[in-house]
């Protein structure tokens, strides 16, 4: 688990060290990107504490929804449509029932340890 | 199989942070930048400069007061301040002026009067801007159909006529009444006057504008109205 934070750490340091930009037209595709990325990894980590974990689904999804999403968005401004609203929504959506989960999973365990516990 | 997993979400989380920190950077670019290319830098630089040598020379005349006061302190302090009080009237535009200076007639235009056109007032606007363009110069005062201009004077419409001070200013003609300080300057001023383009605006409202050559001695009227400083109070001592 540290191992990952220091991933994320590392590669936030190296986004701000490195300095780089993109050209302000696409910040609204990356910013759906980075929406997209947080939904499929929080939908690992619930897979995976409901041990349904499967590595290919996570990495395909990772890749899929980013460009689904960054795809959605580019074909609304094309068509004058807001379509990336779709992609929030729906990313958001998911995003908030994936942590639900999460926090449901992580508290009932928390509990069957305390119990546990109190029965030895 | 665990040790799998925690790569990927190592490798997963490092993209994540990676696109973060790009759209940090992307939102955070600073709004306006700096296109000014070197002549118009050269240009502020030498604005500024100017604004320095102002304000060095405000310094030299505040210094001389203080020295005046300090010398005086002993024979007539009185006589002192009723000298600043004197010359900040008249920088307020309090007292009348006299000095080198012009006339500046607006008059209806030849071709308004030849085909026998209404002549209205002047609208504020255009006043503005002929006020504005002889106020380029420093050391002007002025006065316009005898209403003074100092630096809180309101040009403006008030119940469709226009007015300086609240006072209206009549129909064409009448004339501005410039003190430039020096036969120089109020040639300066008239040329510049001669050759505007504001005429041009002028003659579409039918009015033409004549500014006479410099005379020795001109006196515009002092500001007859009460000054009101609401926003300015003494500082508190401290």
């Amino acid at each position: 688990m540290w191992l990952s934070i220091l991933g994320l750490i590392l590669g936030v340091s190296l986004g701000l060290l490195t300095d780089i930009r993109i050209p302000p037209e696409y910040a609204n595709y990356l910013s759906i990107a980075v929406l997209a990325a947080l939904d499929t990894l929080f939908g690992g980590i619930r897979a995976h504490l409901q041990q349904v974990y499967d590595d290919r689904v996570f990495v395909s999804g990772f890749f899929f929804n980013i460009l689904l999403a960054a795809g959605l968005a580019f074909l609304g401004v094309h068509l004058g449509v807001d379509l990336y609203l779709a992609a929030i929504f729906a990313f958001g959506v998911r995003l908030f029932q994936n942590i639900a989960v999460i926090r449901r999973i992580l508290l009932s365990k928390w509990t069957d340890k305390k119990s546990i516990r109190e029965s030895v | 199989m665990k040790k799998k997993v925690i790569s990927r979400f190592t490798m997963i989380l490092f993209v994540i942070g990676l696109m973060t920190a790009i759209q940090f950077n992307t939102m955070n670019e600073p709004d306006s930048r700096d296109t000014r290319d070197v002549w118009e830098i050269r240009q502020d630089l030498s604005r500024e400069k100017q604004l320095h040598s102002e304000l060095l020379s405000e310094i030299g005349t505040l210094d001389e007061t203080l020295s005046k006061y300090e010398e005086a302190a002993n024979d007539s302090p009185e006589q002192v301040l009723r000298e600043t009080v004197e010359e900040l009237r008249q920088e307020a535009g309090l007292t009348e002026i006299s000095g080198p200076g012009l006339k500046v007639i607006i008059e209806p235009s030849q071709e308004a009067i030849v085909t026998g056109q209404n002549i209205d007032q002047i609208s504020p606007a255009l006043l503005i801007r002929l006020v504005n363009e002889i106020n380029r110069f420093k050391g002007i005062e002025m006065s316009i159909d005898g209403k003074r201009i100092i630096n809180t004077t309101p040009i403006r419409d008030i119940n469709g006529r226009t007015t300086i001070n609240g006072k209206p200013v009549g129909t064409p003609p009448f004339e501005i009444k410039i003190v430039a300080g020096t036969l120089d300057n109020a040639e300066k001023v008239s040329n510049h006057i001669k050759a505007s383009p504001i005429l041009d605006d002028f003659y579409i409202d039918n009015l033409s504008v004549n500014a006479t050559e410099p005379q020795d001695e001109i006196t515009v009227e002092g500001y007859d109205g009460e000054l009101e400083l609401e926003h300015l109070e003494a500082a508190e001592e401290e």
